[in-house]
């Protein structure tokens, strides 16, 4: 398992130099550079365009592509993402201050999304055909079909101004900093940004539970004389679980894309808010780092799918 | 002769199934007997219902089907228990599965759950019906694979089915069903996906066990030379009927049905020779929503006539209680 | 189904069967599914009737999508603004319904557009295999491993924002997964004896690939269009809440739900963004019942 794990981490390496480039190639075609940006726009006129140049030159931004890449490379090895071009903070630094709230957001509504998903999938599978079955599967077609982000505005609408159970938006309030004090303000957007993934594993939870209770070895579990309870969730739950693991796993991009609009909507400080900030002002920088993480995340996450499933299925090899 | 002893008794079974919005009367009144230390073979075609009756008796019908007359009895040490009126899987029939009656299925490596070993399934079934100890399973578990010829049982019992050759496969399927020691064995084709070397080992291990346990089984073919083998009572269906029964001897050396005979000379069977004449058995089996209204085999038999057209042949018994549902039975018995 | 009420239905079919009232159909077994699909049909339904009303808009409203009237602005439904007004007077209604236009077309565009790339060089390159599958499968591999709307972002930026570009950059990060799907089509097809047998006759690789192999995986290839199309939908919807997508000036579902950031107009003017999420909401799902329905009538192993 461990070379296993190992092998993979070292196949990434040269896909992530790939992404990298591309990465760096894209950046780098985005119109306006560092210099853009350390003149504020109503000076700009009084600079002399010599000058410009000179601070051009001195901060490498004229050289050669290739030159710039491997510096650039270089640098992030080391650590050193560059500084933002909107504050001057070192970028390393922004996104891990940021990181903590876009990791508690997306943790929550992962954890909500696998344990409800999965549930409520089962939960129709055994009821199929029933009340409660078709009113999930309704649940679940609104949930695939609806702006995530339009649930969450819905949600703001009806549970914030409506009911005021749920503060506006925003992640804590001074003097609260405590998890447990501060639950309130997660619990929207948690839910929210885990709506499509829910509904997605519920559906895919129940047809997967369907396809497992229709296999012989169910039969021969009630031939021994086992309960109902025993059948259904020991046996049937125990072999639908592992597609569904996978189907997580897959869709673990969403959730990142996801928080990018979702923590807009309820002005989460998270590194998604401020990706989109970026983009609109073209902080170059940020933009890289934050596309390069996302990138790094995705890729470890496939990994862990591997793991997963050949954690949860004893015929999956590991070669 | 000895008194044979009735296990297990199905008298005039009748099931339906309904999917894809049609109604299929899969049997149409099926009656036999399994009795104490006797195997009885049903042997016919697929589709003739053979699964079906195996199903019916562990009440494992799938949901768009049901008993719709007709009764299934079973002697649990004197005292009568009708299956048919069980509840459905419920603590009555749980408590016999496994522990009265047991079954084995035809495909060991999809009857198995992959993702558990094998010692946890049989595990499974010694705990469900007394109360053992996982360690006392285990052992238990462990001994009977040794029984059953599963070499290296100690390390097999934690490994998981995808590990195990077929035939191991299959000797670790028999060995779950006769963990509790069962009075009645159904087999449900437990060789078809086998080798035929293989066929011959499990079928010997299957006989050592009927004598030993003095078991009542019941082993469902489509092939006529396991039936040569094994049998001591026959039944053959077709269409859901049984249309012949009887002892081995009977069946088999004096072939009275005509379908019986067409099938008997239809194929080859290991040990007459390589000049047989095979005659295969002209026609095909009818559509089960658009069925012949008398005798099922009718259309295809020669000695058919009008009465047999219309009429369906009711049970006919021999003096030796060779049954057979055929009007014509006395003309094609050749019994001294 | 409880148990009673399967008991009674089997004794209906029972009785039916019994009277000869149960015949074998002999329509077409996927027409029969599909008609069968009620979802499917109401979905189909939905879906044409809403491109009609965007295509014939003039016809629905008298209204410009652009036509600022600072006199009514945030004024709520009425029998002048069927769905009310923005924050600068224009009319909701109108707005849905060119928007609807630009929406459609972006998604359906784009799904049309990815598919027609993906699905081409996955059948090319899945049956062929070598050198280009490789490059192809390395280069969609390195595309997929993008989150989708980050790398819309940097693409959007690079590029400016137009209508155009949007098309664009969506057909762009879209054919990756069309691809991946036709190929594996292929690789099973590819198996098949038949494709031997043409191979033995010398038939030219790309005539096996798209005249015979192609036609036989068309069913997932379709319902994948669908699916795609709702998802590049919501996408341009996300983007334009964002800020992102086609300029604001345009009229697109997506951009009329822009406003709705403000938490003032969220909490006030409740007919600005809902209407048009609910529009939105409700032609994905009728997108979504069609590729159900194209899928399981597809599906030969269903069993009634």
């Amino acid at each position: 398992m461990l070379n296993f794990i190992i092998r993979k981490i070292l196949m990434l390496i040269p896909m992530l130099i790939a992404i990298s480039f591309l990465i760096f190639l894209g950046v780098d075609l985005m119109p306006g550079d560092a210099v853009d940006f350390m003149i504020p726009p109503d000076a700009l006129s009084s600079v002399d365009p010599v000058k410009l140049e000179a601070l051009r030159e001195e901060l490498g931004l004229n050289d050669p592509f290739f030159v710039r890449y491997v510096k650039w490379l270089g640098n992030i090895v080391q650590g050193d993402f560059g500084y933002s071009l909107q504050s001057g903070v070192p970028v390393a630094e922004l996104v891990a201050s940021k990181l903590p709230a876009t990791l508690e957001l997306s943790i929550a509504a992962l954890i909500i999304s696998t344990l409800f998903g999965s549930l409520l999938g089962v939960v129709s599978a055994l009821k199929k055909g029933t009340l409660v079955d078709n009113a999930l599967t309704v649940f679940g077609m609104i949930g695939v079909a609806i702006p995530q982000f339009l649930f969450g505005l819905i949600m703001i609408m009806v549970f914030v101004f409506k009911f005021q159970w749920f503060p506006v938006g925003g992640r804590m309030t001074p003097g609260s900093e405590f998890f447990f004090m501060r639950l309130d303000y997660l619990v929207l957007p948690a839910l929210t940004l885990g709506l499509s993934l829910t509904a997605g594993v519920m559906r895919y939870s129940r047809s997967s539970m369907l396809d497992s209770l229709n296999k012989d070895y169910i039969k021969t579990a009630r031939s021994k004389g086992l309960p109902e309870w025993r059948v259904n969730l020991v046996h049937g739950l125990r072999v639908a679980m592992t597609p569904v693991a996978v189907l997580i796993g897959f869709r673990l991009p969403m959730l990142i894309g996801g928080a990018v609009v979702i923590e807009q909507v309820f002005q989460w400080p998270g590194v998604g808010q401020m990706f989109v900030m970026a983009v609109r002002s073209q902080n170059t920088p940020v933009v890289m780092m934050v596309a390069f993480f996302s990138v790094l995340i995705v890729l470890v996450s496939s990994i862990l799918v591997d793991v997963v499933t050949a954690l949860l299925d004893p015929r999956v090899k590991l070669s | 002769m000895h008194m044979q002893e009735t296990v297990l008794k199905v008298d005039n079974l009748h099931v339906n199934f309904y999917t894809n919005q049609r109604c299929n009367k899969a049997l149409r009144g099926i009656s036999f007997e399994l009795k104490k230390g006797r195997t009885l073979c049903m042997v016919g075609e697929s589709g003739c219902g053979k699964s079906v009756t195996a199903n019916a008796i562990m009440q494992l019908l799938p949901d768009l089907s049901r008993i719709e007359e007709g009764s299934i009895t079973y002697w649990k040490e004197g005292e009568k228990i009708s299956l048919g009126e069980l509840k459905k899987n419920g603590p009555e029939i749980r408590a016999l599965r496994g522990e009265e009656i047991a079954m084995i299925f035809q495909d060991p490596m999809t009857a198995l759950n992959p993702v558990f070993s094998v010692g946890f399934q049989m595990n499974e079934m010694l705990m469900n019906h007394s109360s053992m100890s996982k360690k006392e399973a285990t052992k238990k578990s462990i001994s009977l694979l040794t029984d059953m010829g599963v070499p290296a049982p100690e390390q097999r019992v934690f490994e998981y089915p995808h590990q195990y050759s077929g035939g191991m496969r299959q000797r670790a399927m028999i060995a779950m069903a006769m963990a509790c020691e069962p009075k009645v064995l159904i087999a449900d084709e437990p060789t078809t996906a086998l080798d035929v070397t293989i066929q011959a080992q499990i079928f010997e291990l299957m006989n050592t066990l009927k004598r030993e346990k003095d078991m009542a089984m019941m082993l469902i073919t489509h092939d006529m030379g396991v039936v040569a083998e094994m049998a001591d009572d026959v039944a053959v269906m077709y269409m859901g009927l049984i249309i012949e029964s009887g002892t081995a001897t009977q069946v088999l050396g004096n072939p009275t049905h005509p379908y019986t005979s067409a099938l008997l000379e239809s194929i080859p069977m290991l040990g007459k020779g390589k000049n047989q004449k095979l005659e295969p058995i002209k026609g095909t089996t009818p559509d089960p929503y658009n069925r012949p209204p008398g005798c099922q085999f009718a259309p295809r038999c020669k000695h058919a006539d009008e009465k047999c057209h219309t009429h369906m042949p009711p049970e006919f018994f021999t003096k030796e209680a060779h049954m057979v549902r055929c009007f014509k039975y006395e003309e094609l018995n050749h019994e001294r | 189904m409880s148990s009673q009420a399967l008991q009674k239905k089997m004794d209906d079919l029972l009785y039916k069967e019994d009277h000869g009232l149960l015949k074998e159909n002999t329509t077409s077994r996927t027409l029969r599914k599909i008609l069968a699909n009620k979802l499917a049909i109401a979905g189909f339904v939905v879906f044409v009737l809403m491109i009609i009303m965007c295509a014939i808009a003039p016809l629905l409203t008298k209204y410009g999508p652009n036509a600022i009237d600072l006199r009514n602005r945030l004024s709520s439904p009425s029998k002048a603004h069927i769905m009310g007004t923005d924050q600068i007077g224009r009319d909701i209604w109108t707005r849905i319904l060119y928007g609807g236009r630009i929406s459609i077309f972006i998604g359906l565009g784009s799904a049309l557009g990815a598919a027609l790339i993906g699905v081409s060089l996955g059948t090319y390159a899945g049956y062929r295999r070598g050198m280009l599958d490789s490059i192809v499968m390395k280069v969609s591999e390195i595309m997929m491993s993008f989150p989708q709307i980050i790398l819309v972002s940097i693409l959007v930026t690079i590029l400016g924002q137009s209508l155009w570009n949007l098309l664009l950059i969506f057909i762009l990060t879209g054919w990756p997964s069309m691809y991946r799907m036709a190929r594996s089509q292929m690789l099973s097809i590819r198996e098949q004896e038949y494709i031997q047998a043409l191979q033995a006759f010398g038939i030219k690789g790309h005539i096996i690939a798209f005249k015979h192999m192609l036609p036989n995986a068309i069913g997932p290839i379709f319902v994948n269009i669908t699916l795609s199309t709702a998802m590049f939908i919501l996408q341009e919807a996300s983007l334009s809440f964002l800020g992102l997508g086609v300029p604001l000036e345009t009229a697109t579902w997506g951009n009329i739900l822009n406003v709705a950031q403000d938490l003032n107009i969220l909490r006030e003017a409740w007919w600005v963004w809902l209407p048009v999420g609910l529009v939105i909401t409700l032609f994905v799902m009728a997108v979504n019942f069609i590729g159900d329905g194209l899928r399981d009538a597809a599906d030969p192993t269903q069993v009634g």
